[in-house]
């Protein structure tokens, strides 16, 4: 059984790093929607679909039949480096040293490239419009497989991490359904921040699971590990903030 | 062909943004490794220096990225 300790922070960091990559890929299929019309947007986005799918019930079998502390230690490097990679781009975002993304200058920049092709090719716009809708979703999607895989490395887990990616699916879906045009108000950095603070920890601590070596105070340690992560990010971030301006001062 | 190259180069972005971050990440989890293996660092000890490792490779990621 597993505890609620352990399911929630899965449920949640599935939900979270998904939404950020499901708010992306849906700008550019919006976008391809908006300038060709609906019919390539969902053949690009459903073919997609299909190739993730099939993608994971080809390698999904392949991973029951690895040990399962080797599991835990190759994903918690690379769910380490995955997170801290976000962790390190959101805290130079947030303290202004890189700029903040902007999903409505995304889309208008998605939907200008579309235009201009769609005049180049003509007839054959439709079909780039469907591979860019294709790739935006693979590309986004294979993200996405990746975080459920590697926070629900362990027995039991798997199905939570679905759980919280498929939510944000259906989320992000219906705001964009109800709303027609790119998802801009959500806090994309403050999220990167969190689910960066997030991978990292699980990271660590899968990492020390692979290693045989178990956490004090087991699966709560994930918390513990989190909330450091996040409490460093936030100071640099302030210590980002006042070096860059002190530069310009 | 351009899609599967797109892919590699997601799939490199996700894992190497920055070399030096990825670098010094994998450098602490490799220490820790080698420490544990050697009995140079008792297995009770090992989460807290690899923490601690992980917060030192992500202050070098946001050094180097803070100056440019």
């Amino acid at each position: 059984m597993i505890s609620l300790a352990t399911a929630l922070p899965v449920v949640g960091a599935a939900f979270i790093a998904s939404t950020v990559e499901v708010v992306e890929a849906f700008t550019i299929v919006l976008a391809v929607s908006v300038v060709r019309g609906p019919r390539p947007a969902i053949v690009g986005t459903v073919a997609a679909l299909v190739l993730l799918a099939i993608a994971v019930a080809f390698f999904g079998p392949l991973l029951a039949s690895v040990p399962i502390h080797g599991l835990q230690f190759v994903i918690g490097v690379l769910l380490l480096v995955f997170g801290l990679g976000w962790l390190r781009k959101a805290v130079l975002r947030a303290g202004g040293a890189v700029a903040l993304h902007d999903e409505t200058a995304a889309y208008a920049k998605q939907t200008e490239a579309l235009r201009r092709q769609s005049d180049a090719h003509g007839a054959a716009g439709d079909w780039l419009a469907g591979m860019a809708a294709f790739k935006a979703v693979l590309l986004e999607g294979t993200e996405v497989v990746f975080i459920v895989l590697a926070v629900g490395a362990r027995p039991g887990l798997l199905l939570p991490a679905a759980i919280g990616a498929a939510a944000a699916c259906a989320l992000v879906l219906a705001a964009g359904i109800v709303l027609r045009a790119p998802l801009a108000k959500i806090p994309e950095n403050s999220m990167k921040f969190a689910v960066g603070a997030l991978l990292t920890g699980f990271g660590v601590f899968w990492c020390c699971e692979g290693l045989g070596t178990p956490w004090p105070g087991g699966d709560w340690a994930i918390g513990g590990l989190v909330a450091l992560y996040l409490a460093a990010g936030i100071v640099m971030a302030a210590a980002v903030r006042r070096t860059a301006g002190r530069t310009l001062a | 062909m351009n899609v599967l190259r797109a892919l590699a180069a997601e799939i490199f972005k996700m894992f190497a943004a920055d070399l030096w971050l990825t670098l010094t990440a994998l450098a602490a989890v490799a220490i820790c490794a080698a420490g544990l293996a050697t009995h140079v660092l008792a297995p009770a000890a090992l989460p807290f220096v690899l923490a601690v490792g992980v917060l030192a490779a992500l202050a070098v990621g946001v050094a180097r990225g803070a100056r440019g």
